[in-house]
Formats: structure tokens, sequence, C-alpha cells
């Protein structure tokens, strides 16, 4: 009894690296994660395989009039997001560390190029939209749903990243570095769905 | 086994009466957390759902009683056909079972304090109630959906269902979704990191088995539903081509999709029935299960083997000779858990020494339903005969035995079995029996003749019939059946009803039960159990020596926690004592997130495009509110 750790008491970030260290099993906020995590994939898991049955009953793929999509731009563009993990895993890294200013900065660091990434999918998408339209053919539209619902999860992924730098400016707690923990296990999460939706895109470029 | 409170723990329990009490009055019923009255919101809120559901269904019988019936109109009919199967499905048997059940129990079961995200819980109510209310918004304002549960495109694309009906279903099944898959997330959590230190994963009751499963089905089915339903709304609202075959889309990609999710919910809505089974069964038999090991695997096989068979439901579309194979093939191995399981009961009730109280009726009324209809089900395998039959009332008779006989049957003996738990008093037995008679009638006069008409070729879903089919007689008894089913229903009712008010009052253990939720007070306090107990089997309360411990510790101070709103979390497998958690406690966010939620949804419908950004955006304002107070604040 006198050596399990009590949650409460980790309000500060020396505290909670130490409750940290001492857990000897994943906190339930990870488990929660993992299993959005598994309910999203599983979406996305749905989207693509819709793409490849449309594919399979069309013919032609993309259907006449319609160019092949371009594979330099969003392909950097995905490399940009993988790189962002770097800094998310410093940062947890660091908060594990008890070091929270480190950890502040990182996750800034982080969420200024997720959100540049944002910014140029963004701008891809509308020039797509001007080039073909999702009301024409179900190519348009499953191109499109898959894109767009990544681009939600990335999002909320910079919701998420807001609202910890918001609580992280003030104080390291128990609370908060799970919060950490789960955040970073979204963005490797959203990241390495970028690159399935990435090579499903592509693929009739490839 | 009554087990007196030592004198010196008098303080500790006053101590975490004050810790955990909750606002009084209608507020408190709206700020709550605690998963009982969660699960008492959840019980009331799917009754009332499940009379809306009885009522539509008694339309239906009643259109059919004669040949060539007026009382409903075609589109009529079609709408009480579709929402009766939407309304039993996804707001009553799920939130009953998992919801109203599994929210009480499953803690209790497991010696935890609460679940593990509470207010996610309590949001998962709010956001079921609210996805009832928009779906039932939309009959009111006349635009029920008419395609059937199951919302076959082309019949449901704009061009052949223009008006919102449809639009209410898919939007509000994505909706409901989002609590299922919360409560889903919640359960499996809770199940892993809140058991009593001690209740290592081979110690934990088998109801909490089944609830795995289920939670778990839920998780990966769900999200194929939402696919399904995300391609039909952007088809129906911004003109999207997913289910236009001009235009490259595919009508069986929704069967498919569908089905995917389809299945796997068909033994969500049977598993938290089995696990209701496996716990009235050991008490009133008053011997421990056989086969635990098996009857647990058996019930996590299920789930998984469920995501295996979807195409069964498609025989008759024209997949290709070996899908079809492969399918009916992967659906006779369910056979092999539930065969274990079914055996696992009748071994367990055989060789014990059976008390046929009321909720052992309904079990044992629910095996012999679950053999009828697992055998009707097993003749669809055979292809010839499924394509034969599909869409007759054959299917409906094969279904209804499943999913009536073998998942309400269970949550009926449920109802009574731990209604003295959730009220501490007892209801009346003679009735209680009678009840379970009538019911049992009803139930096969009205699905019984439904084999016979559908072999005789009578099609579902066709709002009449002409008259010289030979089918009369058998719709007569039918009708005549639904409404005894509703007598026994109603019967059920007025029995707890009135014993809620004048039943016996009850100790902590009535039925000298198998599990822990018998050892703390009727009806329990917040917190659950003053001590944390010890487990050192999956049958804890006939653990004498546990229980006693457990006075003990009281006595000494050992494991109270009454330092704070605190429960234990352990490692996941085996159930060391991890750290102590300081749980979040009553937060008036989850209704607000949920009307939040509710505004996006509705203005969606009408195309209110800005008005939905800005819902949206509120909810992620409530979101970060809610995330504004720790738990270690509280």
């Amino acid at each position: 009894m006198s050596d399990v750790t009590r949650s409460m008491e980790a309000g500060a970030a020396g505290v909670a690296a130490r409750v940290e260290r001492r857990r000897r099993s994943m906190p339930s906020g990870w488990w929660g994660m993992a299993l959005l995590i598994a309910t999203e994939f599983t979406l996305f898991a749905s989207l693509i395989a819709s793409y490849f049955y449309l594919r399979f009953q069309a013919s032609t793929w993309p259907p006449a009039g319609i160019e092949p999509p371009s594979i330099t731009l969003p392909a950097v563009f995905t490399g940009i997001l993988v790189a962002s993990c770097a800094p998310v895993y410093g940062a947890v890294r660091m908060a594990r560390a008890g070091r929270r200013p480190a950890a502040w900065g990182l996750l800034a660091v982080a969420l200024l190029v997720q959100g540049a990434y944002l910014g140029l999918q963004l701008w891809l998408f509308v020039d797509d939209l001007n080039t073909f339209s999702p009301a024409d053919t179900a190519y348009g539209s499953i191109y499109f749903a898959l894109l767009g619902i990544h681009h939600v999860h990335v999002a909320v992924g910079l919701l998420l990243d807001l609202w910890l730098l918001g609580v992280l400016a003030f104080a390291l707690t128990n609370y908060r570095l799970i919060a950490l923990r789960v955040i970073a296990m979204y963005w490797y999460f959203v990241a390495s769905v970028a690159v399935l939706v990435l090579l499903t895109q592509l693929y009739p470029s490839l | 086994m009554a087990i007196a409170v030592p004198r010196e723990a008098g303080p500790r329990i006053e101590r975490l009466e004050r810790i955990w009490r909750e606002r009084p009055g209608v507020m408190g019923w709206l700020t709550t957390t605690d998963h009982k009255r969660i699960a008492i919101l959840y019980l009331f809120t799917s009754l009332a759902f499940f009379a809306a559901g009885g009522v539509e269904a008694l339309l239906i019988r009643t259109q059919l009683i004669r040949p060539d019936n007026g009382l409903l109109t075609p589109s009529g009919f079609d709408q009480a056909m579709t929402m009766h199967g939407v309304t039993m499905i996804f707001l009553f048997v799920i939130p009953m079972s998992i919801g109203a059940f599994g929210n009480y129990l499953v803690p209790l079961m497991i010696g935890a304090r609460d679940m593990a995200f509470p207010r996610l819980n309590a949001a998962s109510y709010w956001i079921f109630l609210a996805s009832g209310l928009f779906i039932y918004g939309g009959v009111a304002a006349g635009h029920a959906p008419t395609a059937g549960w199951f919302d076959y495109v082309p019949l449901a694309s704009k061009q052949f269902s223009p008006d919102s009906g449809i639009d209410f279903y898919a939007l509000g099944l994505i909706f409901n979704g989002i609590s299922s898959t919360a409560a889903a997330i919640n359960f499996i959590v809770t199940i892993f990191k809140l058991r009593a230190p001690g209740m290592s994963l081979n110690r934990m009751p088998l109801f909490c088995y089944a609830f795995l499963a289920v939670s778990f089905a839920l998780v990966f089915a769900l999200p194929a539903l939402t696919c399904a339903l995300l391609m039909l709304e952007a088809d129906r609202l911004l003109g999207f081509q997913f289910f236009e075959v001009a235009r490259g889309g595919d009508t069986i990609l929704w069967q498919n999709l569908f089905w995917i999710f389809g299945h796997p919910e068909v033994y969500v809505i049977i598993l938290p029935a089995f696990g209701i089974a496996t716990s009235i069964i050991p008490t009133f038999v008053r011997r421990r299960m056989v086969a635990f090991p098996l009857v647990a695997l058996a019930e996590i096989l299920v789930a998984f083997i469920g995501f295996g068979v979807w195409a069964h439901h498609m025989f008759a579309v024209g997949l290709s000779q070996v899908t079809t194979i492969y399918f009916a093939a992967a659906s006779l191995i369910i056979v092999i858990p539930s065969g274990i399981q079914l055996f696992a009961w009748i071994t367990t009730i055989v060789t014990g020494t059976p008390r046929f109280k009321t909720p052992l009726l309904w079990i044992v009324g629910f095996i012999v339903l679950f053999i009828i209809g697992g055998l009707s089900g097993i003749t669809f395998a055979a292809i010839p005969f499924d394509q034969q039959l599909t869409d007759t009332y054959y299917v409906v008779a094969h279904f209804h035995y499943v999913i009536f006989g073998a998942a309400v049957f269970p949550i009926l003996g449920g109802l009574f079995y731990w209604f003295p738990k959730v009220t501490g008093r007892m209801y009346h037995e003679r009735w209680g029996q009678a009840s379970f008679w009538v019911t049992f009638a009803g139930m096969n006069l009205t699905f019984f003749p439904m084999h016979i008409v559908g072999l005789l070729g009578m099609p579902r879903r066709q709002y009449t019939y002409p008259p010289d089919m030979g089918w009369t007689g058998y719709n007569v008894i039918e009708s005549i059946g639904a409404y005894v089913l509703a007598a026994g229903l109603l019967m059920v009712a007025v029995n707890l009803v009135v014993s809620c008010f004048r039943g016996a009052r009850v100790g902590n253990d009535p039925w000298e039960g198998d599990t822990l939720e018998w050892s703390t007070s009727s009806p329990p306090p917040a917190y659950n159990y003053a001590v944390i107990p010890r487990v050192t089997s999956p049958y804890a309360m006939w653990d004498r020596e546990d229980r006693e411990a457990d006075v003990e510790n009281l006595a000494a101070g050992e494991k109270v926690l009454e330092q704070g709103h605190e429960t234990p979390a352990v490692t996941a497998v085996d159930a060391e004592w991890d750290e102590i958690l300081e749980m979040p406690s009553s937060s008036p966010w989850p209704p607000v997130l949920a009307l939040a939620i509710s505004g996006v949804f509705a203005m969606v419908i009408l195309k209110q495009w800005i008005a939905a950004g800005v819902f949206l955006v509120a909810a992620f304002v409530v979101l970060g509110a809610w995330h504004g107070k720790e738990p270690q604040e509280a």
C-alpha cells in the first residue's frame, strides 16, 4: 500500500515525472487513446478498402478526362508531416524528464510544422477541386472524401496541440503528462495514416 | 451471507459519504458521473424507446391481422417497420444491455468505484439520448425513414427517397455511433485498468468477459457503418457519386460496408445477454459454471468470428460462387463457440440444484429460444435454401427468436435478478413467474408461425397480402400473439413498478449471489465499496474468507482510500496494484457537449453549414472547459 503512488499528488513537473517513472503499466489514458486510434484506423481501412473496391469496378482509373494525381508535392508534404513526429517525440521525452519549458518549446515547433502541413494540403485540395469535382464521378468522390477526412484528423490534432500548449505553459501535472503522451500517439497515428492515404491516392500514378 | 460493519469504521464511512456525495435534485442527475445513476438514466431512456418500438411492432401486426387491411398506408407501414428495427437495435437493446446493465454492473463486479472515464461515461449517455431524440424528431416532423433498418441503396438514395427521412436515419446513426464508441472504449479501459487488485484476468466474472468482447466488437465494427453513412450523406447532401452506378459508383459497396458492421452488431446485441445468463445460472443452481475458461474464450471467439461472416446476408445478391461458399462455411464455424456456451449452460443447470425463481425461468426460456433460433440460423448456411427463403418471413422468424428470444429474455431475467440490488426491495415472485409464461407464450405465438408462412413464400416488408394465399390464419395467430406478448411485458412493468414502492425490503444478498455486487448494500453507496475488496476467484462472494478479510480491513482502515475521490488502478493482466487514481467528480459539461453536437447535426440536416460550423466550434469550446478542471483539483 505505502509503495503505491497517488496520482493526485502529482501537481508539479518533478512529481509528475516521478509518478510516471514508477508506473508499471500503461495508464488509463494510454488505453483510451490506443482504442480511439484502433477505431479511427478502422475507419480509414474502410475508406481505403472502398477506394479499391470502386477502382476494381471500373475499367479505367481515374476515369477518362481526369489526370492521374501528381506525385511530387503530396509526397513532400507527407514527408513534412512524418518529420513533425520528431519534435513531438522530443517533447514527450522532455516532459517525462520533468523539463516543462523544453517540452513546451518542442511541442510549439511541432505545431508550427503540422500547421504548415495542413495549410499546404488545403491549398492543394482547393487546387484539385478546381480541376475535377467530387460530384462528377465515384473516383472524385472517394478521392476527396479520403483526403478530406484525413485533413479533419490533422485539424483535430492541431486543436489538441493548442490546448496542450495552453495548459503546459503554466504547469506540468500527471494529467497533462499523460495527455502529452497520448496526443503524441495520436500524431504518430495521423502521420502513419497519411502515408497510407498518400500511397492509395498515388496508386494510379505509381 | 450477512457481515456486520465494524463500529470503528463509522468515521471512515462518513468521510467516504461526504467525498462521494453528489448534488441533490435535478442538477445532480444532469451533472452526475456516478456509473449507477448513469445506468439508471440509460435504463429509463431505453425503456421509453422500447415502448415506442413496441407500439410500432403492434401497428405492424395490427395492419397484417387480415388481408388487404387499410390501417396503415404503404408508406406508413414502411415507416413503422423501419423505425421498429432502428429503435429496437440502436435505441433499446444496445443502450439497455451496455448502457444500463454494463454501466451498473461492470464496475461493481470488478470491485471498482467508477468507470475509467466517468465524464465520458456521462457524455455517452447524453449523446445517446440526443441521438434518439434527433431520430424521433424526424418522425415527429413527418420525416421518418422508410428504407428498412439496413437502408439499401439505391432505394435510400436521393432519387428514390427524396424527403429527409433517410438523412435523419443516417446522421442519427453517426451521432449514435459516437456514443456507442465512447461507451465501448470506456468499458475496455475500465475492465483492463480498474479491477480490484488481485482480480487477474482469470479471476474476472464471465459477465465482464462478455462486455469486454462486445466492446471490442463495437470498436472495430462501428467505423464501417460510419464510413457507409458518411458516403450516403455525401451522396445525398453534397451530390457525391459513391452509390450512383452511372458515375462509377456501386450499390453493393453499401451492402458490404453495412454488413461488415451489421453482423458483428448481431453479436453485440446477443453477447451481453450471454453474460447475464452466465451470472444468473450459477446463483440459482448453486454451483460454478462448468468449463469457465472455454466459456470465456467462446464469448470472445463469437465476437471475433462475427467479423468474417458478413456476406451471408448477401447470398441472393449475385456474388461469385467462391465468395458465397466461403461465407457459408465461415458462418457454420460460429456454431462451435455458440455450442460450447449452450452446453456449458445446460450442463451447469443439470448438474446443479436449480431453484426455478423468475430470473432462472427467463434464462431457461432464453436457452430454449436460442436453440430454436440457432437451428433456423444454421439452415441459412445451406446456400440454395437461403436463396429461396431470403426476404421471407422465415428470416423474420429466425432473427426474432435470436434477438427477442436470446437477447431480450436475458435482459428481462436480469431486470428481475438485479432488481433487489438496485432498489433494495424484492419483486413479486408469482407475478414474475406468470409474466414469464405469458411472454414466453406470446413470443412463440407471434414468431413461430412466421417460419411456416415464410416457407409458404410470404415476403417480409410488404404492407399487406391478398386473401387467397393461405397465409391469413397464421397472420391472425401472429397478431394475437403480439398482443399476448405485449400483455406479458406489461405485467413485467407493473410488477417492477409496484415493487419499487411496495416490495419487501431485502438485505445485501437475497440470492446468495456469486459476484461482488452482492457484498455491498442494496442499493450500493456512491463509492460502491467502503473497502477495496480482496479477490481470489471469479466467484468472489462465495469466498467467505475474503469477505471477512474485507471487514477486518475496514476496521483497520486498510484499503479504504478515504483521502479523496479515489479508486485503485492495476496492471492490465495480473491486476497488481499500480497506483491510486483521483477520479473526476460531477461535471456540467457532458450534457452541454451533447447539446452542442445536436446543434451540429440539426444544422447539417437543414443545410445551414455556417450555423453547423458555429455549433462545432461551440463543441470544442465545451471540451476545453471540460478539461479545464483536472481530477486532482476537484
